[in-house]
């Protein structure tokens, strides 16, 4: 029995994995956070949101002494499935931690 | 607690976690705040055995009908620059002051309120040089008493029926200036609540339904507005007024019992489907986690996790593991304004649909460190405390989010409306005459979070309460001491997505006249952002402040001259047509003078994006474009997206390549999770940043090693 979790996320409840949603690829036990079955990459913030102007402390961009960027890529499709604003070094988020036995028995007869 | 709780969380030894930190002092008591609904009582139980679901939901209507309308009457009647454009709330109390009806508004006000008429019904009614007679007015606006901070303040009233007590009208709002250290209130940079200013428990200012001039004139020579001060306060009376008129009128038309009985009942029945909702959703610990960087007087990183413990009929919301309390500035926040606050997530989008009173908040549990920058010991300022509390709000949001999305919820999931905190507080004599000191308005145009199937909407309203208002330019021009010369849907000032945030209004207005004003700076968010994204959607950006000195705004306003018509702030502060000193700095600044001509950019950023930005339709990528949202370069680098050089289509095939590119990319620089543990494990912000941090990783443990934060072993 395959559920939908998030916008890229499916439980498989036989199987009790992780599995993207767009390609069906597995990431990992569904007692563990998905994030391990992830391919993770960290990304300098100022790729994505463009400093305004030329001052090094102040300029609507994160500064990368603060905050990096962890993005969480499917290993199968490279869809981001998640991303962490995180400062350098700090420990990542386990975001969904299911009481699986409760979502088996709410999800019965819902899935696709 | 559930198994989920009871085996998994941690409250570390020696914090209080159920309740504000600080002792009960004169005037207030912090057990009172911590107490839940007051149990029913006869009277009450009479009148809930005599409704109806049918009766209860007309009268559920009339009583929302009542506060709807004295909402109105306050808004009409202040002069207030933030309570006119909706900064404020009205409600109607149980006789034992519980909140039953509240109106659309800044929920989390009426949430605060109560523990000021409890304090009063248990230390006050019985005080022979008090009691508690109809007619009473007191006033308050102390956080110590449950307030949200001092600039916010409130008027309440008891309301009696043939001698007896049945309930409370309340009624306030953001006032502003508290003759405190920073002239509108707002003092980012004190470091102690005596620098804060006015400071009221609950004071009985009037009797008979008259306020007492002798405390009137007290009051007002405590502000430097005391115009605004007086008219609004009388505003406040006027709309409790309405609030009895109209609730006395109900109780002759339908006899007291039914009344008092529904307004129990209303309670009674929002934390029945508060629980209903809640047991449907899948059971599980949840978490996320926010970062602040501005603590007032200097820049430093803390921390703001929140874990959340759904189980059953029941949410446990755990804030451990924070940053402690600092003593640099005001951010501090109060155990009592974490717990409100979330109503304003909780209220708005999790319950959507069900009645908004305090019955909802009955299954959620709060627990929140103290003493930190959470839940902050009695010294320490704590007028900014709305910062810091709006990061667990943003953080429950986004857990809220995948909780509803798990449990079927969709309609519910959007990322979290946009908050980055930036005020500037201006003072001075404004063009109607009299002394301005307040915030601007700006922050009430902020952007909507992106929704699970829609972009975000722009300039949509107020984190504390969408409803709110930027106001009107023309009447603002004529209240403020600045004059405002553009306000435009901001560039590149959102969050991006497969589907968008709502990005915010920028301003740029101009000091007016030729004693130009006084302006205090109080905000963060200039390293980092409170606006998330969800499922793979970027953050909203950053949003420090800017102002630029010594323009020649004034010879180019008199020729009309072209370069005033720059596209967004966004484009002035690129491509300066303007000529001046332009500084990019902190938002929370001391009050400094600015002239006639030296002009202000304000921003509060936009809402994160929904989604991986390669799944965003070209098509609306080329609309962000062209309507200013953003530029052709975030088109390329962020989304992948090519746009002719007309500027009217796609170029479908460079896209195409593009978009398989960045794809590529990730798929070979990504790295499998061990070996990116084991880099990244290594990495630390210099130590100059985690001053007020507390132990790194980990606040609270000296040597934290796990993957993943909040993974504390039982003892």
């Amino acid at each position: 029995m395959r559920v939908r979790i998030t916008e890229y996320l499916e439980a498989d409840l036989d199987t009790e994995t992780w599995l993207c949603n767009r390609c069906q690829t597995g990431l990992g036990a569904l007692n563990r956070s998905y994030k391990e079955g992830c391919l993770l990459r960290e990304r300098d913030p100022r790729e994505v949101h463009i400093p305004v102007g030329t001052n090094r402390e102040f300029n609507f961009s994160f500064d990368p002494d603060w905050i990096r960027i962890v993005e969480f890529y499917c290993p199968g499709c490279g869809t981001m499935i998640e991303n962490e604003y995180l400062p350098p070094g700090h420990p990542l988020t386990w975001d969904i931690e299911f009481d699986i036995e409760d979502l088996r028995r709410k999800k019965a007869g819902t899935a696709k | 607690m559930g198994k989920l709780f009871d085996s998994r969380a941690i409250q570390f030894e020696g914090f209080i976690y159920d309740r504000d930190v600080y002792p009960r002092g004169p005037g207030y008591d912090p057990a009172i705040i911590a107490e839940g609904l007051a149990p029913i009582t006869e009277i009450e139980q009479r009148g809930m055995d005599q409704l109806s679901d049918v009766d209860l939901e007309i009268l559920s209507h009339k009583l929302t009908c009542v506060v709807e309308e004295a909402h109105d009457v306050y808004q009409e009647l202040s002069i207030s620059e933030a309570i006119l454009t909706g900064d404020m709330n009205t409600g109607i109390l149980t006789a034992s002051g519980d909140p039953a009806v509240v109106a659309t508004g800044i929920y989390f006000h009426s949430m605060l309120n109560c523990a000021q008429a409890k304090y009063i019904l248990r230390y006050y009614k019985d005080d022979p040089t008090l009691g508690l007679k109809d007619g009473d007015i007191y006033f308050f606006n102390d956080d110590f008493a449950g307030v949200t901070h001092v600039y916010d303040m409130f008027t309440t009233m008891p309301i009696f029926y043939r001698g007896e007590l049945v309930a409370w009208a309340t009624c306030g709002g953001h006032q502003g200036d508290t003759g405190g250290m920073a002239p509108g209130g707002h003092a980012a940079l004190a470091t102690s609540r005596f620098e804060e200013g006015l400071r009221v428990p609950q004071l009985r200012i009037g009797e008979n339904f008259q306020i007492r001039t002798d405390i009137l004139d007290y009051l007002c020579q405590a502000v430097r507005n005391p115009l605004v001060f007086a008219s609004d306060l009388k505003a406040r009376v006027a709309t409790c007024l309405r609030i009895r008129d109209r609730l006395v009128a109900e109780m002759d038309r339908r006899g007291p019992e039914p009344v008092v009985g529904g307004m129990r009942k209303l309670l009674s029945r929002a934390g029945r489907l508060a629980r209903e909702r809640l047991a449907e959703l899948p059971d599980g610990i949840f978490r996320a986690i926010i970062f602040t960087d501005n603590l007032g007087r200097e820049l430093g990183l803390s921390r703001i996790p929140t874990t959340v413990f759904k189980e059953g009929d029941e949410l446990t919301v755990l804030v451990n593991g924070v940053s402690p309390e600092a003593s640099c500035g005001a951010m501090n926040a109060t155990w009592h304004l974490v717990r409100a606050a979330l109503g304003v997530y909780l209220f708005s989008y999790f319950f959507r649909g069900l009645p908004p009173n305090a019955g909802l908040l009955e299954p959620v549990r709060v627990l929140v460190e103290g003493p930190s920058i959470l839940n902050a010991t009695g010294e320490v300022a704590r007028g900014f405390g709305t910062q810091t509390a709006a990061c667990v709000v943003q953080n429950l949001h986004i857990i809220g989010s995948k909780i509803a999305y798990a449990g079927g919820y969709e309609e519910s999931v959007t990322t979290p409306f946009s908050r980055n905190p930036q005020l500037y507080l201006y003072a001075g004599e404004n063009r109607r005459g009299y002394q301005q000191a307040n915030i601007s308005t700006l922050g009430n145009a902020a952007g909507q979070g992106a929704q699970f199937d829609r972009d975000g909407e722009s300039a949509f309203g107020f984190y504390w309460g969408a409803c709110v208002d930027s106001g009107e330019t023309e009447a603002l021009d004529s209240r403020y001491t600045n004059f405002r010369l553009a306000r435009r849907v901001e560039c590149n000032a959102h969050g991006f997505g497969k589907y968008r945030g709502g990005a915010p209004l920028a301003e740029v207005s101009m000091t007016y006249g030729p004693k130009g004003c006084l302006m205090t700076g109080a905000g963060a968010c200039d390293k980092v952002s409170q606006n998330p994204g969800l499922f793979g959607g970027y953050a909203g950006p950053t949003n420090p402040q800017v102002v630029i000195r010594n323009t020649n705004v004034r010879e180019l306003m008199a020729r009309s001259d072209p370069r005033l018509d720059f596209d967004t702030a966004h484009d002035l502060l690129v491509n300066r047509p303007i000529d001046g000193d332009y500084q990019f700095r902190s938002s929370s600044t001391a009050t400094e003078q600015f002239n006639h001509g030296d002009l202000f950019i304000e921003n509060v950023s936009g809402a994160g994006g929904y989604g991986d930005v390669l799944e965003r339709e070209p098509q609306a990528v080329l609309e962000d474009v062209r309507s200013r949202l953003i530029t052709r370069e975030v088109a390329e680098k962020v989304y992948g997206v090519f746009i002719t050089a007309d500027g009217h289509t796609i170029d479908v095939g460079a896209t195409a390549e593009k978009r398989r590119a960045i794809r590529a990319e990730r798929l070979a620089l990504g790295k499998p999770f061990a070996e990116f543990i084991k880099e990244w494990s290594r990495k630390k912000p210099p130590q100059a940043i985690l001053k007020y941090y507390g132990q790194w990783p980990d606040p609270r443990v000296e040597s934290y090693d796990q993957p993943f934060w909040g993974i504390y072993p039982k003892a």
